[in-house]
């Protein structure tokens, strides 16, 4: 290395499952400092990797497959625990466009233990590109770096996986991260999970994995980086410590992790019920945190983490008794429970066990059985066209029927592995307005009638249709720096943004908190970049006509609705604000020049 | 039902009562792991050790950073600092499973020594110690890295499998130290998982491989038997 990089390990480790060949490449200092890692390292390496190639495919062998770590990752600050995943999105597509391959940048942020790993083995991110001939699997200890195969692993299902990898290891300490059934077959919303239940969720990074003909990841390491100073590390670390045992609000988590929202929410009405139709769930007691308490044995933690939000399980209620697994958390159990109308907490969690087994992300597998429950319900398809599934409201059965068929893309499950939009352009009949989405991406679980900042939060996410993306300008340009430095996003409120400034400080050398917020900006803005290059446009930035047509009929928000007028004042001041051009969302050369981006 | 979290960390006192007035300390009473390790107050010379709340766990590996933090400072400008918490070289480990189990695993501070019994190198004449010997201050199993000849036998004596050679030097690592008297582990384990107690050296006490005690865990609070030749699940 040509200058010291405190803080990092400096190096890439570059995989292409095409010609096998496999390297360890020097990233540029100036990479690191502009774009710091995780998510924000990871948009630049795919901006300069598809530079040439604008509508390149996502699942073509050059569409690069990323698992980035960040400065945070592998040193013990409170919940830096994260991994993003950073590639382009097989999910998502404009409305018009040069480009027929033309998506957004698609990254998706997971908890455990990978991250950390991956810094011990002696890099802060993994590329993979390429495809293998068979299914393979990457075998990573320290230097020591093999593709291996893993065609009787292939068609597995995670949790068994989870096993099955770690016995052929025999080695219970190395780390692990895999796809499913759906993602070896290509569903577009396929996630990636570790520890059998961790989840890069969001964004079909499972199904580019799957077109790689790639199962899984496992690493072990043994080293660490090194802080640029030491004292202020240890410093801040100890301040961070105190500072996560003295936030209150904490405790809701260690007892209830996400689960505590499912009563909150719904009686906020601002939950996703009945396919977003309405924001509160008469019967959301019987899937709530309280409900699932009983079955919780245990709280787990990702690596570092006081919060501990994940409750580990066991269902007691028949026909499900003696399924073990975690949650409900707020977005899998609205989701798969109150946006179905599912108010059977057994049959809930068996939902939710067979989104992960197959590795699906149960936000985007929740709308697409909602959206198909409502078109049954409109009669706008018949039970012939849903292979004699009765898919109504709340039935168990026919959800797990239909999880089925999508993960095996057998029947009906073909049409619905590719999301809501393909299916309401195969339906007609005005779906459309039902069909919840943004730039083909599923909206989560947070309903918009009565909340009208979450509609600009997820017509602006960059990765389409976004929870996590924040309502406003600074709070997504903070998200995107917390995605960056490998830290959980609920965490933040234990640091503060001077902890993580210092923290940063003492890790990888003197930053100001306004160089930070600024970092985030500019990583906001390359992503824009990329998808305004794709051919997205202010036209892609809508939300679904319901939350403009149908108000609320139930809830404490009842005849809650937003309208056209208030959607469009509130994103023209996001534009503006951005100083994007406010026809076409175009980023304006005055701020790339101000954020030393490519004009 | 998972613990309350929102505890402070257990004092000794709490711990006692726990242990033996309710059924919170699951561990204690069904598997007998570390069954009757309390010693009475006031007990001369006896044994300390780490004593783990396994449902208090929650596989966070906070204690691996503070471990390796403390036992392999950093020397900056000539002052030896806390270390940056590499968990490889903690002497807790963490071993995590499927179902969700987690088992800190540390030294157990058998009282019959097997590791100590199983060094060949004959006891210096002066102080009667092996290569391998327990430190009449800490009461920790600690080497003598001049006398030590890397021969392995006390990692394969080690009933828990804590012990393992350097892969270079050969020399026994990880045993805990106790950190002179203040286990970092205990100090900074945000779900008060871990106590430093005193053990009765006059009675038996059962050291156990983290697999073994994740089987019974997984048994416990999964209903699922044994870890390894599960029923293959279909989807």
């Amino acid at each position: 290395m040509t200058e010291k990089t405190f803080g990092y390990n400096g190096v890439i480790l570059d995989v292409d499952l095409s010609s096998g060949k496999i390297d360890k490449k020097e990233i540029d200092p100036d990479d690191l400092k502009n774009f710091v890692g995780g998510r924000g390292l990871g948009i630049k390496l795919l901006w300069d990797r598809l530079k040439e190639k604008p509508g390149a495919d996502p699942l073509g062998p050059e569409n690069p497959l990323m698992f980035m770590s960040g400065p945070f990752s592998g040193f013990p600050a409170p919940s830096a625990s994260r991994t993003c995943v950073v590639t382009k999105s097989p999910h998502t597509s404009p409305k018009k466009s040069q480009y027929t391959h033309a998506s957004t940048l698609s990254y998706s942020n997971m908890g455990g233990f990978f991250g950390p790993e991956l810094r011990f083995a002696g890099y802060d991110g993994l590329v993979v590109t390429g495809k293998a001939v068979a299914p393979v699997y990457l075998y990573i200890n320290d230097d020591k770096v093999e593709i291996r195969d893993a065609r009787k692993f292939w068609g597995t299902g995670t949790d068994q996986f989870d096993k099955d990898l770690i016995e052929e290891l025999g080695d219970p300490r190395f780390r692990t991260c895999y796809i499913g059934p759906a993602g070896e077959n290509l569903v577009e919303y396929a996630c990636i999970i570790n520890t059998a239940a961790r989840a890069a969720g969001r964004g079909g990074t499972g199904c580019v994995m799957g077109s790689k003909n790639l199962k899984a990841v496992a690493i072990r390491g043994t080293g660490q980086p090194e802080t640029e100073n030491q004292g202020l590390f240890l410093e801040a670390l100890e301040e961070a410590r105190q500072s996560f045992k003295n936030e209150k609000v904490y405790g809701m988590w260690r007892s209830s992790g996400t689960a505590f929202a499912l009563e909150f929410l719904s009686g906020q009405g601002i939950m996703a019920v009945k396919n977003f139709r309405e924001g509160t769930f008469s019967e959301v007691d019987k899937i709530g945190a309280q409900a699932s308490r009983k079955n919780w044995v245990r709280s787990f933690s990702c690596y570092c983490c006081p919060l501990a939000c994940k409750k580990s399980g066991k269902t007691t209620d028949s026909p499900f008794a003696g399924l073990v697994h975690d949650g409900p958390e707020y977005e899998t159990g609205t989701m798969l429970g109150a946006n179905l109308m599912i108010s059977d907490n057994a049959g809930m969690m068996k939902a939710i066990y067979m989104a992960d087994d197959y590795g699906l992300d149960a936000i985007s597998l929740g709308n697409t059985i909602g959206f198909l429950m409502e078109a049954y319900e409109k009669k706008l398809i018949d039970k012939k066209f849903m292979d004699g599934i009765d898919l109504k409201w709340g039935s168990v059965d026919a959800t797990i029927e239909m999880i089925h068929r999508i993960a095996k893309r057998q029947g009906i499950g073909d049409l619905a592995s590719r999301g809501v939009r393909a299916l309401a352009e195969e339906i007609g009949q005005d779906s459309h307005k039902f069909a919840m989405h943004v730039k083909g991406h599923e909206l989560a679980a947070h309903n918009c009638h009565a909340n009208p900042p979450r509609a600009v939060c997820y017509a602006t996410a960059n990765r389409g249709a976004c929870h996590l993306n924040g309502t406003s300008v600074e709070e997504q340009n903070s998200t995107a720096l917390t995605d960056s430095i490998g830290v959980c996003l609920f965490a933040m409120g234990g640091y503060g943004s001077d902890l993580i400034a210092k923290l940063m400080n003492g890790i990888t050398g003197a930053t100001s908190k306004t160089d930070l917020l600024q970092t985030g900006e500019r990583i906001f803005n390359l992503e824009k970049l990329f998808n305004y290059r794709e051919g997205f446009t202010r036209a892609d930035d809508d939300i679904p006509d319901r939350f403009f047509e149908e108000p609320l009929t139930v809830g404490s928000r009842k005849g809650a609705v937003l309208t056209r007028d208030q959607f469009k004042t509130m994103m023209d001041e996001f534009y503006a604000k951005r100083g994007w051009d406010l026809e076409t969302s175009e980023p304006g050369a005055a701020k790339l020049k101000s954020l030393n981006l490519p004009v | 039902m998972i613990p309350n979290h929102e505890l402070p960390h257990w004092s000794r006192r709490n711990f006692m009562k726990a242990a033996f007035g309710s059924g919170a300390m699951v561990l204690l009473g069904q598997f007998g792991v570390f069954r009757f390790a309390l010693a009475q107050q006031g007990e001369e010379n006896s044994l300390s050790m780490i004593l783990v709340d396994y449902s208090k766990c929650t596989g966070c590996r906070t204690c691996e950073t503070v471990c390796s933090a403390f036992n392999h400072p950093k020397e900056v400008n000539g002052k030896l600092l806390n270390g940056t918490g590499n968990p490889y070289l903690s002497n807790i480990k963490v071993y995590a499973f499927n179902p969700d189990v987690d088992v800190p695993t540390v030294c157990a501070m058998c009282p019959d020594n097997p590791c100590i019994e199983a060094c060949p190198v004959d006891p210096d004449p002066s102080t009667g110690r092996r290569a391998l010997y327990r430190d009449s201050k800490t009461m920790t199993i600690t080497v003598d890295p001049d006398r030590c000849i890397g021969c392995k036998s006390c990692a394969e004596a080690c009933r828990v499998g804590v012990i393992v050679p350097h892969p270079e030097t050969a020399l026994p690592e990880r045993m805990c130290t106790l950190c002179n008297g203040e286990p970092q582990c205990v100090k900074y384990c945000p779900f008060g998982a871990l106590s430093h107690v005193k053990v009765d050296i006059s009675k038996e006490l059962y050291a156990m491989k983290p697999r073994q005690i994740a089987e019974k865990l997984i048994e416990e609070w999964y209903g699922v038997s044994g870890l390894s030749g599960q029923e293959r699940r279909i989807l």
